[in-house]
């Protein structure tokens, strides 16, 4: 090499130009876990938390009660695990456990599979106070003019639910974000694992990790300011348009 | 049970009456402990306008809660045009949408306009057509004047407006029967006229109505009956006439005195 750097910025330039192929295709990595993984997530989440806020009502039939006992109890248990276990051990277990039955999954599926577990896991609390958090008379005003149960939760109380919770969705897309990071140990070739293998050359690991570091936060910067956006956009507006053609002239 | 939901004869031979559209039969509800409804027994007839008058924790709203099955009673029995309410999920269903109710907090639909909360019923439970639904929705949202409204949402609403929405999306169902629980006692006092006056000209439409209400004046000028509850039974069943000069329960006596008391009170102010 010509002129071998001399300073850290230097040594920053360099590793982030030279293995700039690396970066990039770590981050798609990174990005792709994180949008696959949070957004079959919160579908998990959304399912496991319906489930979880149902009540067993006596005028139920026999096997639906059976299905929906069943169902909490399986949802109870897969909430406590992966929300008592680290992300990182969890993927080791997975991915291991999975090529242990025989099946031949690649690291990047298992990591989806990873995030999209452990985001399910915190988003059905969510999505649970979310309903939760809804006025009761939400849902009796719906009931009362005889919309099913169902109806009355995916018209009238799941879209108020979805609105509240959208800010603790962007949450968990952000730290899934960076959780993705500890998926390195199963050998995805996400940002933490290509900071590894550029700094590896020349023994700079500081440097390497200072380029991703710089990656992971301009990001969440982004992303934070556009999850902002929608969110206020989501209030909607202040205030509404007079239907004039349906005023009367005495008024 | 299952036998009587098709064709066969109500086993009461009064309820056979064409007019008369709901009867409960011996309604109790506890709520745990405490028993909250004992042995209720009364019958609608078509276009009664019946105001439930008694003091707070009487029963009132639980008696129409379960009316409309939002509760379940304990025991007892509830007919509608002469058959007892089926239990499955469906059954209940069909019969709400029949029995409308306009709550003491609206409970307009917060994530729709006023008029996507008057075609919510009608398209999403009697699968009306759009335009149907939408016509529909403005007749009533008309009649109670709240038609240029339609693209507001209920926060940016006034409690009686809320309220006359309320009535014209429950009107929008074309229902047999409407149960108001206490439509009036949310609003600020110089509200509570515009969403009565609503309902007196609902009452002369023909539309049978039970009103739980603290408005004596109006449960004077508009029922065809007035019910009294105290402590969970129905201690006074009488025309307005006879209730409001000549009631024979004492527990209404004691009510009514106080009641009156408390008007003489506000008009020496």
């Amino acid at each position: 090499m010509e002129n071998t750097p001399t300073n850290m910025f230097e040594w920053i330039w360099l590793i982030a130009t030279q293995y700039s192929q690396l970066f990039i295709e770590g981050t798609i990595i990174t990005l792709i876990i994180s949008f696959a993984g949070t957004i079959t997530g919160f579908i998990v989440g959304f399912i496991v938390g319906i489930v979880e806020d149902s009540k067993i009502t006596p005028s139920d039939p026999l096997p639906q009660k059976i299905l929906t006992r069943c169902f909490k109890i399986i949802f109870k248990i897969y909430i406590e695990v992966f929300r008592d276990t680290p992300m990182i051990v969890q993927a080791m277990i997975v991915y291991f456990g999975i090529r242990q039955i025989g099946i031949q999954i690649d690291p990047i599926s298992a990591g989806i599979l990873v995030t999209m577990l452990n985001t399910g896991a915190y988003m059905a609390e969510t999505v649970r106070g979310g309903i939760k958090s809804i006025d009761i008379g939400q849902r009796e005003g719906a009931l009362a003019m005889g919309m099913s149960p169902i109806g009355a939760m995916i018209h009238i109380v799941l879209p108020q639910a979805f609105k509240n919770i959208i800010p603790e969705m962007a949450n968990m897309f952000l730290t899934n974000l960076k959780m993705t990071s500890v998926l390195n140990v199963i050998g995805v070739k996400e940002l933490f694992l290509q900071a590894k293998t550029a700094g590896g050359t020349y023994y700079k690991y500081f440097e390497s990790y200072l380029v991703i570091a710089a990656i992971y936060f301009v990001l969440c910067f982004l992303f934070n300011r556009i999850f902002l956006l929608i969110e206020k956009k989501m209030a909607g507006k202040k205030d509404y348009v007079l239907a004039v053609e349906y005023m009367e002239n005495n008024e | 049970m299952k036998t009587n939901e098709k064709g066969s004869k109500p086993k009461n031979e009064k309820a056979s009456k064409p007019e008369e559209i709901i009867r409960v039969e011996e309604l109790s509800k506890s709520f745990g402990e405490h028993q909250v409804l004992r042995k209720i027994d009364f019958s609608v007839k078509k276009g009664d306008v019946i105001c439930i008058l008694g003091s707070s924790g009487s029963g009132k709203s639980t008696l129409l809660r379960c009316i409309n099955q939002l509760e379940t009673q304990t025991y007892g029995k509830i007919y509608f045009e002469g058959k007892e309410l089926g239990k499955t999920q469906k059954e209940i269903n069909r019969y709400r949408s029949r029995v409308g109710m306009v709550f003491q907090s609206f409970n307009l639909f917060n994530n729709m306009t006023v008029l996507k909360n008057c075609m919510a019923g009608t398209r999403k439970v009697l699968h009306l057509s759009k335009e149907e639904a939408h016509d529909r929705a403005i007749a009533h949202l008309k009649s109670v004047g709240m038609a240029p409204f339609i693209n507001a949402y209920p926060a940016q609403l006034s409690g009686g407006q809320k309220q006359r929405v309320a009535i014209a999306r429950g009107l929008c169902m074309n229902p047999d029967v409407l149960l108001f629980d206490e439509p009036t006692s949310a609003l600020d006092p110089e509200m509570v006229g515009e969403v009565l006056n609503v309902m007196k000209s609902l009452a002369k439409t023909g539309l049978t109505m039970l009103i739980v209400t603290h408005e004596m004046g109006f449960a004077h000028d508009v029922s065809s009956r007035v019910l009294f509850m105290d402590k969970g039974y129905i201690v006074e069943d009488a025309p307005p006439e006879k209730f409001f000069t000549n009631p024979d329960s004492g527990r209404v006596k004691e009510f009514l005195s106080r009641y009156i008391q408390k008007d003489k009170e506000n008009g020496d102010e």
